[in-house]
């Protein structure tokens, strides 16, 4: 089913005196439980398109659907609120804070949810669990890996079971086998819970394990193919997890 | 709810630690100001604070010691009348001209005459009373140690001088007679009553200091006394508050205490500014975990508390250092004569300011993440 519908939409920027077309007029339709794999060079528009179907970036003209309901037609707060409610991102840095253990990292965003203190303890727990790193929760980011923290970044995009789960280069950090396990959650999610989830990348590895793939190149779609037998995702016991 | 804001402050207590100084030294600087403001001005109450007694009567209007003017003599016998007073001394108060055995020029001096028994209440805090019958001796004077040198070069404990045309000797130096803008003579009421230039003066003091029985209340009596203070052409005071006038008025009638006023406004910006920026550059280097923080919908306002909130915990240990630091200083400069006095109501003042420039600098340390675009966080 259609979650997350983009119609006709523009973006430039402009440095100085020259205006680039990031985007030219794109439309498209993405589908819930489908990892749909956005695949190009860089300067492709391919990042730009995931701030705007996000909500993170107003496009110049068009409209971004999401649920039925047009994302740039609410307030910034409404759509802080939509974001809480429904939407995960995972990019490429981090972005963990210091100060915190992998547990609070995933209980941070529960909490402005306003959810009693011990069902945001136990939904990050879970989620922990899920990504296989519930032993390391008491860790804080300096005592993590590279691929330890991007999981703890996905547990803590996927806590609050978004709708909507963008990531944006979460591989191009990690290793092979990293970048792996990560592509898998990123898959359960779409397929446990039902998510719309689009993953920004160049990373060419990804391609079997997405649902669909779209090609950009120059603010366009190139090829957008829909794939039937996607690998199906083991969930990584915690030996494998660790790297 | 994670508490996010203190974590941070604790796990990277370095970046913070600027920012903490620097309120801390702000709130220093301005208690140290003050308790040296209040350390100089207090000398001004001299004659109050270093006198026993609770009533003072002097001329109506008189704002400090120095601006005393003869009284009507009754005045003792109105007081007398008060059924809580139980002890009256006159208290003479007059400008001197003294001349010192070396010629150096004459120097403008104020001379006190006090009652010398053992239990008079003038000076009774600094003069011992060997030193009080000293000054029976006609022509005796008391002087401060530290004005000797004022006095004349090489004049000591036995010297003699002339003042107001009359010779005097110096029978002994005390500590703690210093008073702002002069040098202080004390010497018996009788001597000092042959040092009045007009004849027709010489009887009339400036001032007459009371003691009250033990549990009276000082407020009571002055208020029972001013409807016939009034009457009478004189005025009462209670001991605190002639002091607090006098300091009170050398404070802000000399300028000294606007200038004081302004350089604690000076203190107070420099503080801002140093604290805002250290906090600033604090904020800034998390600004990516700020935004990915709003991209997963945390309010904008939510993240503006949490700079407030850090701001508050930087203000609050900036304090509590600054007040280990301000009392290590005050104890080394108590050692050390300094004029410092602390006074109650400005010591919380200063806190109540530290808090506002740890809290003001929050605000402007929120402009770090003002223009908060978690879209970059995209690349």
């Amino acid at each position: 089913m259609t979650a997350l519908v983009a119609d006709n939409i523009t973006k430039s920027y402009t440095s100085g005196r020259v205006e680039t077309n990031v985007l030219q007029g794109m439309s498209i339709d993405l589908n819930e439980r489908e990892l749909t794999l956005v695949l190009g060079p860089s300067g492709s528009g391919k990042s730009t398109l995931l701030a705007i179907l996000s909500g993170l970036l107003k496009p110049d003209s068009g409209h971004v659907s999401a649920l039925g309901e047009d994302l740039w037609k609410k307030t910034r707060g409404d759509l802080e609120k939509f974001r809480l409610e429904h939407t995960g991102f995972v990019f490429q840095g981090f972005n963990l804070f210091p100060a915190l253990t992998a547990l609070e990292q995933v209980m941070l965003p529960l909490d402005y949810l306003g959810l009693p203190k011990h069902t945001v303890r136990n939904m990050a727990l879970a989620s922990l669990e899920e990504v296989g790193l519930a032993s390391r929760a008491h860790l804080r980011p300096i005592e993590l890996s590279g691929g330890e923290k991007q999981r703890i970044a996905i547990a803590r995009a996927l806590a609050k079971k978004p709708q909507f789960l963008f990531a944006d280069e979460p591989t191009s950090a990690l290793d092979s086998v990293n970048g792996k396990n990560v592509i898998d959650a990123l898959h359960r999610v779409a397929r446990v819970y039902g998510a719309t989830v689009v993953c920004v990348s160049h990373d060419t590895r990804l391609a079997a394990d997405a649902d669909r793939i779209i090609h950009m190149a120059d603010g366009r779609i190139l090829s957008d193919v829909k794939q039937i037998s996607a690998s199906s995702p083991s969930k990584p016991s915690p030996t494998e997890a660790k790297s | 709810m994670v508490a996010l804001a203190r974590k941070t402050l604790i796990y990277e207590w370095r970046k913070f630690l600027p920012a903490a100084l620097a309120v801390a030294f702000s709130g220093l600087l301005l208690l140290m100001m003050t308790a040296l403001m209040f350390g100089i001005f207090s000398s001004a109450g001299v004659y109050v604070s270093r006198s026993g007694g609770d009533i003072w009567a002097g001329y109506p209007g008189t704002q400090t010691v120095e601006l005393g003017r003869p009284i009507p003599r009754d005045t003792e016998v109105w007081l007398h009348m008060d059924p809580a007073v139980v002890q009256v001394e006159p208290f003479q108060w007059l400008d001197g001209d003294w001349r010192g055995p070396v010629e150096r020029g004459s120097v403008s001096v104020f001379i006190s005459g006090i009652d010398p028994n053992p239990n008079g209440l003038m000076f009774s805090h600094v003069l011992s009373a060997v030193d009080r019958a000293r000054l029976l001796e006609p022509g005796a004077v008391i002087v401060d140690a530290a004005d000797l040198s004022k006095l004349g070069l090489g004049l000591g404990i036995g010297g003699s001088a002339s003042l107001n045309g009359h010779r005097v000797k110096i029978v002994a130096a005390a500590n703690g007679l210093r008073t702002l803008g002069g040098v202080n003579i004390v010497t018996s009421i009788a001597t000092a009553r042959t040092l009045v230039g007009d004849p027709a003066e010489r009887d009339k003091v400036a001032y007459y200091v009371a003691r009250l029985a033990p549990g009276a209340d000082p407020d009571a009596v002055r208020d029972r006394l001013a409807s016939v203070a009034a009457a009478h052409r004189f005025a009462v005071w209670t001991h605190d508050e002639f002091a607090y006038n006098a300091a009170t008025y050398w404070m802000f009638e000399t300028g000294a205490g606007l200038g004081f006023i302004f350089l604690s406004f000076v203190v107070f910006l420099v503080g801002v500014v140093i604290t805002s920026q250290t906090l600033f550059a604090a904020v800034a280097s998390s600004v990516r975990e700020y935004a990915m923080l709003n991209a997963l919908g945390a309010g904008i306002g939510a993240l503006r508390r949490m700079i407030l909130e850090q701001a508050f915990w930087v203000g609050t240990i900036g304090v509590i250092v600054g007040s280990v630091v301000s009392v290590s200083l005050a104890l080394l400069a108590h050692g050390q004569d300094v004029p410092i006095s602390f006074n109650y109501i400005a010591t919380v003042a200063c806190g109540v300011l530290v808090m506002a420039i740890a809290l003001i600098s929050g605000f402007l340390a929120v402009g770090a993440i003002n223009h908060l675009e978690p879209a970059t966080l995209l690349r």
